[in-house]
């Protein structure tokens, strides 16, 4: 941004010094080609311009026609610089008619006040690097925002220069600028059309009367294999035609006809998979321009398959094994080869509930693969949620004599019809009702309620165990979550049953969530809506669903 | 007895579903390890149940199904599949096959007898 030009002292003075004795093209020139050993652009002779009130008195000495000349060249600098001058202690001297023009302060709001007012808090570090460089004599040039009257932020090519009385003493510094704000919004705008030009994505704009381009970025004319002139005699339907693909037509048709601003959507065009952003642009009452961004996902998409077709063939060549080692104990257990010592069996029954575990956690796993997929499978019925309770406490009594608790289930009085789906409910149940079991102590009651509302069916599994610390309830529904009293491994727990269950209830539209309090006991509970026609599914891309 | 063909690829499922199933004492159990092997098997002989692993190396399990289907013979034996890959579609396109049940492994060897039993009289 900026530039530091290396100057001695002299500069200025020889600056000065020639433009007295010389005139302004010896002074120029002077600096131009450097005779003082160093360089001082162009720019910093402007500073001459911008000081005609100093130089002028000075030039008296010569003849009229050698004044006359120079002050024309002085007014044409005048008119084209943007000057001022700064006293040691950083208070505007003096500004020339351009300055006052393009900021739109008044002399009397500039003259004697600090120089700061006219840059933001972000220019003082830079302020400080330029007062040190002029304080060593040295000449300082970059880029500086300057801040106008009316608030707005103006960039200007700057040259400062310090200024020296006839003993040689610092007596401020000089500054001339060039307004270079309409430039850099150019340079802007060239990058921001380069940058568009060399995306890897397709860009499109579409006229929304003609629907004809008017822009294909390199990407979008590669594909199409239209050139920048070919593309122009095209339109949006053409290219429906050619692809056999209507979908971005239909969605550019609906955003112009509702009145939004941006749609979505996922679509195959031209043998790849595309996650396509479609934007309104329109100014007034003009008929606007689609802006269309084309990204293509075919390899996301292949990933995906990939990394789901990996899940699933190590889940299941996981589960033959298991088969053999949970086949082989269970049948050991059930004393098909005779007797077994106590502690064979104690050991043995150690062995096989923790394959046991094992399963859980593949079944679990696969079952978060399938919900980030969009692949987990619902399947809606008109349930008795009622009866569904009173079933999932039957299949759960082994927990009763494993952990020594009751499970009892209130509020089953009358039928309570949902459309949903009975066996992830069942799913989500059956884990609560393990978890209380798990964390309640022998003896305790597990309590299951139903709470029907118009809205929704509240479901809650409530027991009187330990709870869960304050501090760790954030993390109940993470994955693997290590909760410090969890004790997981020898509890049985996979560590993904909660988040199972979260995408479970989320997915079937309803909420989960859970009071506890530490020493008193936990409520997990569980809302599903009445109305589960329209499914709270997440929406996941649909081509991403397919891959899965 | 019951007289069941089981179609397994994987030696150590074979030998505990057959514990499992000897431990009832109602079946009369023939092993083969390969859908091709079964299709020769049941030439000269007709089972009353037909136990069959889902993925095998060579023919499926759905394949070795569809070709006894197309004997006279077993076209209304009962079939039950077993599959590490239970999901409920598959399940489903597999009850749709004649399939008398599905049942998802690991399986618990103790009620497979009972599940087989029941299984038949369903189908």
């Amino acid at each position: 941004m900026s530039s530091f030009i290396s100057n001695k002292r002299n500069a200025a003075s020889l600056f000065f010094s020639s433009a007295l004795a010389g005139g302004w093209y010896t002074a120029t020139s002077a600096l131009l080609s450097g005779q003082s050993g160093e360089f001082v652009p162009v720019v910093g002779a402007i500073v001459l311009a911008g000081i005609t009130p100093l130089v002028m008195p000075l030039a008296r000495s010569r003849t009229e026609a050698e004044n006359h000349s120079m002050a024309q060249r002085l007014r044409a600098f005048d008119s084209h610089a943007i000057v001022n001058i700064v006293d040691t202690k950083g208070l505007l001297e003096e500004v020339n008619d351009r300055f006052i023009a393009l900021t739109g302060y008044t002399r009397e709001q500039l003259i004697g006040k600090p120089v700061s007012m006219l840059y933001d808090d972000a220019f003082k570090e830079l302020a400080a690097e330029i007062r040190a460089c002029l304080k060593r004599g040295d000449t300082w040039q970059g880029e500086t925002p300057l801040r106008c009257a009316d608030g707005r932020m103006i960039y200007t090519q700057i040259t400062v220069m310090p200024m020296y009385d006839e003993q040689g003493n610092w007596t401020g510094s000089i500054s001339a600028r060039t307004d270079v704000t309409r430039a850099n919004e150019l340079l802007a705008e060239r990058d921001t059309a380069e940058t568009l030009y060399e995306l890897r994505d397709d860009i499109w704009i579409v006229d929304a009367e003609t629907r004809g381009f008017s822009y294909m970025n390199r990407s979008a004319m590669r594909r199409t294999g239209w050139s920048d002139k070919a593309y122009t005699a095209k339109t949006l339907d053409d290219l429906s035609d050619e692809s056999g693909n209507d979908a971005i037509l239909n969605a550019c048709e609906e955003l112009a006809s509702s009145g939004e601003v941006i749609t979505q959507l996922d679509t195959e065009l031209l043998g790849k998979h595309f996650q396509v952003t479609i934007k309104m642009l329109q100014i007034g009452r003009a008929p606007g321009r689609f802006l269309i961004m084309l990204h293509d996902i075919s390899d996301i998409i292949d990933e995906e398959r990939m990394k789901s077709e990996f899940i699933s063939m190590v889940s299941h060549e996981l589960r033959s094994p298991l088969t053999s080692i949970k086949g082989s104990m269970g049948l050991l257990l059930s004393r098909a080869a005779g007797e077994l010592p106590s502690k064979a069996r104690a050991l043995l029954e150690i062995s096989h509930r923790n394959a046991d575990r094992l399963v859980l956690i593949i079944n679990d796993i696969l079952d978060l693969e399938k919900i980030a997929n969009g692949r987990l499978e619902f399947n809606l019925e008109d349930t008795d949620i009622v009866s569904l309770l009173r079933e999932t406490g039957d299949a759960n009594a082994s927990l009763e004599q494993r952990f020594g608790v009751r499970i009892q289930i209130e509020n089953l009085n009358t039928p309570i019809w949902l459309n949903t789906d009975p066996n992830r409910v069942i799913q989500v149940l059956t884990n609560l009702l393990s978890n209380a079991a798990k964390f309640s102590k022998p003896g305790d009651r597990i309590l299951v309620r139903a709470e029907d509302d118009p809205n929704e069916l509240r479901i809650s599994v409530t027991d009187k165990g330990q709870g869960i610390p304050m501090a760790e309830q954030h993390k109940v529904f993470q994955r693997f979550a290590d909760l410090s009293n969890s004790n997981r491994a020898a509890k049985g727990g996979t560590g993904l049953g909660l988040s199972v269950c979260k995408a479970i209830v989320e997915n079937l539209g309803g909420k989960i969530g859970f009071d506890s309090r530490e020493g008193f006991g936990t409520t997990f509970y569980f809302t599903l809506p009445k109305k589960t026609s329209q499914m709270g599914a997440k929406e996941t891309a649909p081509l991403l669903r397919e891959a899965s | 007895m019951i007289k069941l063909l089981h179609v397994e690829d994987d030696a150590d499922i074979r030998e505990i579903a057959l514990m499992a199933l000897e431990l009832s004492g109602d079946f009369d159990v023939v092993q083969c390890e390969t859908g091709e092997a079964a299709l020769n098997q049941v030439q000269n002989y007709t089972p009353d149940v037909i136990l069959l692993d889902m993925m095998m190396p060579g023919m499926t399990g759905r394949q070795t199904l569809e070709k006894m289907r197309e004997m006279d013979s077993l076209r209304d034996v009962p079939a039950i599949f077993m599959t590490a890959r239970a999901q409920h579609n598959e399940i489903e396109e597999l009850r749709d096959l004649g399939a008398a049940d599905v049942i998802s492994k690991p399986f618990d060897p103790i009620s497979l007898a009972d599940q087989v039993k029941t299984a038949m009289q369903a189908g």
